[in-house]
């Protein structure tokens, strides 16, 4: 048929044809229109606006309406927050513990998950439902909850300290929500270096912070608040996994066991490859969410436990709606500093953990 | 066609003159917005508002009881179209105020002169009164009775001193409990601060935020920690103080009267009881206040200004204060002549709540002082988790007020 109209262009044809085209056009936009306007309304214009606001000096409750809402100021808020000014010390403190935060749950709830995956989708496990059901739980009870029941448990006198004490001789309760210390500086410390035996250097100061405290590793707070968040993503994570196990056909695992693969090199060969989209996914949400980490840290952290814990997307919120002076304008620069952060770290992860494979 | 189009303009007329005449007889519709709390405080306001309509049919309220205010209030500022009348915290009024968004109180607030001087002090700007405050809380010694006896000593006295206070806790120290728990708040040792003579700025308006009598207090609160009589409320196994000292973790606190809610119906079996915190080295006692007020939009005008007024009147005149005070929750209404009726309702053995109101302050940063705020902050989270001496601490907050003013001028 189109064949027929191309070797033999009438003018009625031709006009059809368009008005064909114009029709799909409508249709397909029309289709797609209540998703875009969806993403542009809350995603594209707020994103503008942050931006927008980031330049001026809005407190964030002078009604907009009025001649002197707010004033540019270039970029003030940033320099401010991030260059040089006097708050440079909140932002990178928060930016580190973000950082390891970060480096500490993105690998470990992915591996876990993965792990998971392949061993509620094994044939011979019995009551798979019941594992599947279990390993999500966590996932779909509000992460508020969630927070107070691991505040509970954590707690001095809670139930993970009695097991240890029951397990662990000699033990010593550990304070697993208000301890402050890295876990790098602890483990070091065992072997009696201090900051004062490692010499001059760990006293240099970089943004208003000293190398020393830069190299802390996360406080046992903030690791307790990462093993929280790896227990409640990682069930979300496997059920990603769990439905791409699912698509790898059996044939591929038959011809393998012909050939004499054993588990693990099917594991390795075949698995782990097919795999590959799914894990780039994983870990690009992964990294994405744990960037942005807000609801956990709001209900565990404390006035002792702050400048280990406050994470950068805290760190907006409280300088937009908390404190004597809360100030949108600032807030927002360093949610775009967030954004950007974020932006660098995915296109990172794209380039090193294989993006162009998830792409195949 | 000529004739239809008369016939549409006259129903037009007729339309407008009649919803003119109804709008005349139609109540003048207030919006009220507050901050959600308890379940027995919120249905308060309800009958407060009830109350309202019944003795003032020519005004209607549109009430709302948020549970999210602060946000939606932001919300509602920056859109320009924010209810008449609405609820300000103490911490949020210099910016709102500096905003624009409050309409001036003076003489539109009912005899003010009978409101406590603190909470005056707390919403005025300028020498202006903006709001009147709508109720308040104020910190105070809360102690454990049976911890008292068993350790041999006596309650707290009227002339209690920080060294009796100390003893005390020296003496209720055991294994199971510290004599006081110390929250990392600022809001906690600053009723020290300011008891010991200590100030933000002194009368020239320098910074005195490392003045010899401000270490002195932070010192004194800290010493509790690093003499083992006392400990943050994190390491007592507790998420605030009240926590702590309710479960029997320690034997004193500083807590204000949210307190005493919580206490009874958490802890029914606690013997407690509450004190004025002790006299300071200066002679002089002190203590913190926080109070929220009822304010009206600057951007109600003519009737609906003063129907706005005759609300937030409503809320904080002697009667509204004496319904405050009969209602008996947490709250202490903000009015000199009724603390007694507050008292008669929750019980006389929290006096030292009220007592505490005739020297009180409200630990207000001023405009601008946003980092000074922050840095103060962690000044106390510093010298509270040990890892920075106190003169050290205070001193750099008070250098970034010095920055501050600097760069004011």
């Amino acid at each position: 048929m189109a064949e027929a109209n191309a070797s033999r262009p009438t003018k009625a044809n031709a006009t059809s044809r368009q008005d064909q085209k114009q029709a799909d056009a409508i249709t397909g936009l029309t289709l797609v229109a209540p998703a875009v306007i969806i993403f542009v309304v809350f995603l594209i214009v707020p994103l503008i606006m942050a931006l927008y606001f980031s330049f001026t000096n809005w407190s964030g409750t002078r009604p907009l309406d009025q001649p002197d809402a707010y004033e540019f100021v270039g970029f003030d808020n940033y320099e401010r927050w991030v260059v040089d000014g006097r708050r440079v010390d909140d932002f990178y403190r928060a930016v580190r513990n973000t950082v390891y935060y970060v480096i500490g749950v993105v690998p470990i709830q992915t591996a876990l998950a993965l792990v998971l995956a392949v061993i509620v989708n094994q044939k011979w496990l019995r009551a798979k439902s019941f594992f599947r059901t279990a390993f999500y739980f966590p996932s779909i009870t509000s992460s508020i909850v969630v927070s107070f029941i691991f505040l509970f448990m954590f707690s001095t006198g809670g139930p993970i300290n009695a097991v240890l004490d029951a397990i662990v001789p000699n033990y010593e309760n550990i304070a697993w929500t208000t301890n402050n210390d890295g876990i790098f500086h602890l483990l070091i410390g065992n072997f009696g270096i201090t900051e004062d035996t490692v010499g001059l250097w760990a006293e240099a100061e970089i943004f208003d912070i000293e190398v020393w405290d830069w190299i802390a590793g996360p406080s046992v707070a903030l690791t307790t608040i990462m093993a929280l968040a790896v227990w409640t993503t990682t069930g979300t994570l496997m059920v990603v996994y769990l439905a791409a196990l699912q698509g790898i056909p059996s044939s591929v695992y038959e011809a393998a066991e012909i050939d004499g693969a054993s588990g693990f090199e099917m594991f390795r060969g075949i698995t782990l490859p097919l795999l590959a989209p799914t894990t780039f996914f994983v870990i690009t949400v992964g990294l994405i969410g744990t960037f942005q980490v807000f609801d956990q840290i709001y209900v565990l952290q404390n006035d002792q436990t702050a400048r280990t814990t406050t994470s950068v997307a805290y760190l907006v919120y409280a300088t937009a709606f908390e404190g004597t002076s809360p100030n949108l304008a600032e807030a927002s620069a360093i949610a775009i500093v967030l954004f950007i952060i974020i932006f660098i770290a995915t296109i990172l992860q794209r380039t090193f953990v294989g993006g162009d494979q998830a792409n195949t | 066609m000529l004739n239809r189009v008369r016939l549409i303009v006259a129903v037009a007329l007729l339309a407008t003159i009649a919803s003119l005449t109804v709008a005349q007889d139609d109540p003048i519709v207030v919006r009220v917005w507050t901050g959600s709390s308890s379940p027995v405080e919120n249905e308060f306001k309800e009958t407060q508002v009830a109350a309202f309509e019944e003795a003032n049919p020519d005004i209607d309220i549109d009430l709302l009881i948020s549970p999210d205010y602060g946000t939606q209030i932001r919300a509602a500022f920056a859109s320009g179209d924010y209810p008449e009348v609405f609820t300000v915290g103490q911490f949020d009024f210099p910016t709102w105020q500096n905003d624009g968004l409050l309409a001036l109180g003076n003489d539109n607030i009912e005899n003010a002169d009978d409101i406590y001087a603190g909470l005056r002090d707390a919403f005025s700007a300028d020498g202006n009164l903006y709001c009147p405050a709508k109720d308040f809380s104020n910190l105070a010694l809360l102690y454990n009775i049976d911890a008292f006896e068993a350790a041999g000593i006596d309650l707290p006295t009227e002339d209690w001193t920080w060294d009796d206070m100390f003893a005390a806790a020296e003496a209720t120290t055991t294994e199971e409990m510290v004599g006081f728990s110390a929250a990392a708040d600022k809001f906690r040792w600053m009723a020290f601060f300011y008891a010991n003579g200590a100030e933000l700025f002194d009368e020239d308006g320098a910074v005195a935020f490392d003045s010899d009598v401000a270490i002195e207090s932070l010192e004194f609160y800290q010493s509790f920690v690093t003499e083992g009589f006392g400990a943050l409320p994190g390491d007592l196994n507790a998420g605030w103080n009240g926590e702590a000292f309710g479960q029997g973790s320690a034997a004193m606190t500083i807590e204000g009267n949210w307190a005493i809610g919580y206490l009874n119906d958490t802890f029914p079996d606690l013997n407690w009881g509450v004190a004025e915190l002790p006299i300071a080295p200066s002679g002089e006692r002190g203590t913190l206040t926080f109070a929220e007020c009822w304010a009206v939009s600057s951007r109600a005008e003519g009737d609906l200004a003063d129907a706005a007024w005759r609300v937030a009147n409503f809320f904080t005149n002697e009667e509204g204060a004496t319904q405050v005070a009969e209602a008996g929750f947490g709250v202490m209404p903000a009015r000199t002549s009724v603390g007694s009726l507050w008292l008669e309702t929750i019980g006389e053995q929290y006096s030292a709540f009220v007592d505490g109101a005739e020297y009180a302050i409200a630990p207000i940063f001023p405009l601008g002082f946003a980092d000074f705020d922050a840095a103060a902050n962690e000044a106390t989270q510093l010298v509270m988790t040990g890892e920075e001496d106190v003169a050290d601490a205070l001193e750099e907050a008070a250098e970034v007020a010095r920055e501050i003013q600097e760069e004011m001028e």
